[in-house]
């Protein structure tokens, strides 16, 4: 077992506060990308 | 009057079902045919393969709510598609088996005006010598009763582990061209956190092997990615995840052979070799159901309508990867010699991969195929009822609605350990899900930002949340069609 992440960025990816705010942050972000449309790919280029 | 027969009751042929009978009045028929008696929200089911969740939380029965929604449900299984009908019967048509209760057995031809086959992927393990699940301390998470077995297999490791032995675990893919390498990506992850809840994470060896030729290629080509600050690669990031949790991988490596504990692989240098393990979880490779097709003259023309999967709109002519483009990809999944066939999610023909294409020194092909997750399974099903909804309502055909997987965002909502508060995930989106090197010529393909990866709790929570969302959305309570696909 290799430590290639460092105690204060698990500190970071484990502490609920900042994860709470990072799940807003992940929840809007993803709803951007998926829901932000689709559409064809033949007329556009 | 129209009547859409659905061929499949999966997340593509649920989607594709409720829209349909949301907008259509009910004046139109819309029947779901499937053999299936259950909806099962598969993301979920690496859950159930550690034990952490009730495989009773993952599905729910069909008919009732298909009874309440005025949707025809027929548990019964395609035999064959009759596009033109036949001598004695004009309306197109699918034969069709009933599996359960008094009419098992018998055959049905179910008439269509529109069809749409969501009946997904056939689990192809005999694909690959010994590969069943729950034998040769084989298993996969593919379905949730597959799941519960694997569960079964994997604690019985964990005892064995607590009374002192030591034990190797292998996880990844069971074929030189299976796909779905983010859900054994998420297995591999959960297993080895559960090993560290049950404090006996030193006394095993876990293993990744899988068809990429590169940690973090999910069948995607890889990809360029945001993490915090970073710009890195995917293979840099999973190589990260890997090495810090103590896992180790095998690449490049063809599975053709399970046997008891052994699993025999050819890896991309040519050479055959084997890996023992006392508990494997190994997905299986995907193909078409194998169904025929007919002419009104009952002439076979297979070829018009299968391609292994279905043919659809998209560009199948062979050519060599450097002059693969995204405008090979569909656009409306309509089958091009039956225009009233539609096969979103799964169930289409892909043009190619969308990862490069290898072979060992032998000249096996060892290429992961392309990944369709559910996100793109039910948004492709969507804008096909879209379509025929807007042809029924107008009285022509229409088109109007387009995804092509080159210009449709995904994103991969990755479990890498359960538990409200020790529990993890690693989020990542891609945009597009096929690389468009002609418009984002200098991030391989992808549009920085809106391809990213996040590690940590949020992620976990995410994926419980959506869990509970798209089992609400599927259940059709109050204002279901709000939660996009």
């Amino acid at each position: 077992m290799t430590q290639r992440i460092s105690k204060y960025q698990r500190f970071k990816m484990m502490n609920p506060v900042i994860q709470f705010f990072k799940f807003i942050y992940l929840s809007i972000k993803i709803m951007v990308v998926v829901a932000g449309g689709h559409g064809g790919t033949r007329n556009l280029n | 009057m129209s009547k859409i027969v659905i061929l499949g009751a999966g997340i593509s042929g649920h989607v594709a079902a409720t829209h349909l009978r949301r907008k259509l009045s009910k004046q139109h028929e819309v029947v779901v045919v499937s053999p299936n008696s259950n909806y099962q929200w598969v993301p979920s089911n690496i859950w159930v393969g550690i034990g952490k969740m009730k495989s009773e939380k993952i599905y729910f029965p069909l008919a009732p709510l298909y009874k309440k929604k005025g949707i025809q449900f027929k548990q019964a299984k395609a035999i064959s598609f009759h596009p033109e009908g036949d001598k004695t019967e004009q309306t197109p048509y699918v034969l069709s088996e009933y599996v359960v209760g008094n009419q098992k057995g018998q055959q049905e031809k179910i008439t269509y005006d529109y069809l749409i086959n969501a009946t997904g992927p056939k689990l192809n393990f005999g694909a690959t010598e010994g590969l069943i699940p729950g034998k040769n301390k084989a298993y996969s998470v593919c379905t949730y009763s597959h799941a519960n077995h694997a569960w079964g297999g994997l604690n019985k490791v964990i005892q064995q582990l607590k009374a002192g032995k030591k034990a190797k675990i292998l996880i990844g893919t069971g074929h030189a061209k299976s796909t779905c390498q983010g859900a054994a990506f998420e297995y591999i992850l959960n297993v080895e956190q559960e090993l560290r809840k049950h404090k006996v994470r030193d006394k095993a060896e876990v293993t990744w092997i899988s068809n990429e030729y590169q940690l973090g290629d999910f069948g995607m080509d890889g990809m360029l990615m945001r993490y915090g600050s970073l710009t890195m690669k995917s293979h840099e990031m999973i190589e990260m995840i890997f090495e810090d949790r103590g896992i180790k991988w095998i690449l490049g490596a063809g599975v053709h052979k399970v046997e008891d504990g052994v699993a025999h692989y050819e890896n991309l240098e040519g050479e055959h070799k084997s890996e023992t393990y006392d508990f494997a979880m190994l997905i299986p490779s995907f193909s078409g159901h194998g169904f025929k097709a007919y002419d009104k003259n009952e002439n076979d023309i297979t070829e018009k309508l299968f391609k292994g999967f279905m043919i659809v709109d998209a560009d199948y002519t062979a050519k060599p990867y450097e002059e693969w483009s995204v405008r090979d990809w569909p656009e409306t999944y309509q089958n091009p010699n039956y225009k009233n066939i539609f096969a979103p999610g799964i169930a289409f023909a892909p043009p190619h991969s969308i990862s490069k294409p290898r072979k060992s020194k032998n000249g096996t092909d060892i290429t992961p195929a392309p990944p369709r997750t559910g996100m793109p399974s039910g948004i492709t099903a969507k804008l096909v009822a879209d379509n025929i909804i807007d042809s029924i309502k107008g009285g022509k055909k229409s088109l109007h609605h387009k995804g092509s997987m080159g210009n449709m965002g995904a994103a991969c909502i990755a479990s890498a350990g359960f538990g409200l508060t020790k529990g993890s995930g690693v989020s990542i989106t891609t945009f597009p899900i096929v690389p468009d090197y002609e418009k984002y010529p200098e991030t391989q393909g992808r549009q920085l930002g809106k391809t990213f990866g996040e590690i940590g709790l949020a992620g976990h929570w995410l994926k419980l949340a959506l869990h509970y969302a798209f089992i609400y959305k599927a259940k059709m309570k109050p204002f279901w069609w709000l939660i996009p696909e």
